[in-house]
């Protein structure tokens, strides 16, 4: 495991991105990955606050199409934060607190693929939302607030 | 120019409320994170409001798109505030670095553009409005905001690389 991130982190592209000093390399990276920050987040909060019941005149259906913006800015980050791991692969790979950040990633895709699924489907969407679709919601807002938490530990690892 | 911003960088820095930010180690990263949970909120709900202004979600009726706006409000306060934490903390990171400058210049921007929505339509997002058209003018002010905003974070985002910030 620690040869495979000595031997990531070696590579052409990780050296040049932490290396070239570059405004192309490591600050365009991190810049693509706080825009996705906000795509995604920002999307997921909108339709998560509009759940919990913050602007109740929002028709719900529209919404639906916050979802690929959504996908948008999570493969933004998705690619972007590889490229970010590989730069400092051995110092960044041996630390829990990533481990943990990609766990709190894959739950929340999964929450939001979850209300995805509760929300948009057929008899659903002019009904009262169940208490388990404002669980979801106020989930999400939690699993995005400790991805924030723990992405910003990783500045400091 | 420069002597005199450096003069109060140094006596803001040696002010106690600048010295207390620094004497806790775990205000600067909680800052930090509270800046980009504000900047979130900033981004979901000014960008989908820039959305509909733009013409798309147009089943969202304009004064209901608006009525996040609180949301959006709330994060620009807690990003605008442990932003000003930063600079009070360590004003020397920020007084000489350009990308300072151009994110400020860019604040300017999209407060002012905010500012004119406010002031000239917001007839147009009252809670009992029905009026809904998408004006040039809409989209025009929504632009200018998404793109000010972008560069709010790219310059944001440069500080440390341009200057000597962290």
């Amino acid at each position: 495991m620690t040869e495979l991130l000595a031997t990531l982190e070696r590579t052409g592209f990780a050296s040049w991105l932490r290396e070239s000093g570059s405004i192309w390399g490591y600050p365009t990276v991190l810049t693509l990955h706080t825009l996705g920050l906000g795509v995604v987040v920002g999307a997921s909060t909108v339709i998560d606050l509009r759940l919990l019941g913050a602007a109740p005149q929002i028709p719900l259906a529209p919404l639906e199409r916050l979802f690929p913006i959504m996908w948008a800015g999570f493969w933004v980050n998705a690619i972007s934060g590889v490229a970010l791991f590989v730069a400092d692969a051995t110092t960044k790979g041996t630390t829990s607190v990533f481990m943990a950040k990609l766990v709190i990633i894959v739950l929340a895709v999964a929450v939001l693929r979850s209300i995805k699924r509760s929300v948009y489907r057929p008899g659903q969407l002019d009904a009262r939302q169940p208490m388990g679709v404002k669980a979801l919601a106020a989930a999400s807002l939690a699993l995005w607030l400790l991805a924030i938490i723990t992405g910003r530990y990783m500045a400091y690892v | 120019m420069t002597a005199t911003f450096d003069a109060f960088a140094i006596w803001l820095r040696a002010t106690a409320i600048s010295e207390a930010i620094r004497s806790e180690p775990w205000l600067w990263p909680a800052c930090e994170i509270a800046h980009f949970v504000g900047l979130s909120l900033l981004v979901g709900v000014v960008g989908f409001f820039d959305l509909r202004l733009l013409g798309l979600f147009k089943r969202v009726p304009l004064n209901a798109a608006w009525s996040l706006m609180p949301w959006g409000k709330l994060g620009f306060a807690i990003a605008a505030m442990t932003g000003v934490t930063f600079f009070v903390g360590a004003p020397d990171q920020y007084i000489n670095n350009v990308a300072f400058y151009a994110k400020l210049a860019f604040l300017l921007i999209a407060g002012l553009n905010a500012a004119a929505f406010e002031i000239f339509y917001s007839a147009a997002v009252k809670p009992s409005s029905a009026l809904d058209a998408t004006l040039p003018v809409y989209r025009a002010i929504a632009i200018v905001s998404m793109v000010s905003w972008f560069f709010v974070i790219y310059w944001g985002r440069m500080l440390p690389f341009v200057g000597n910030a962290f």
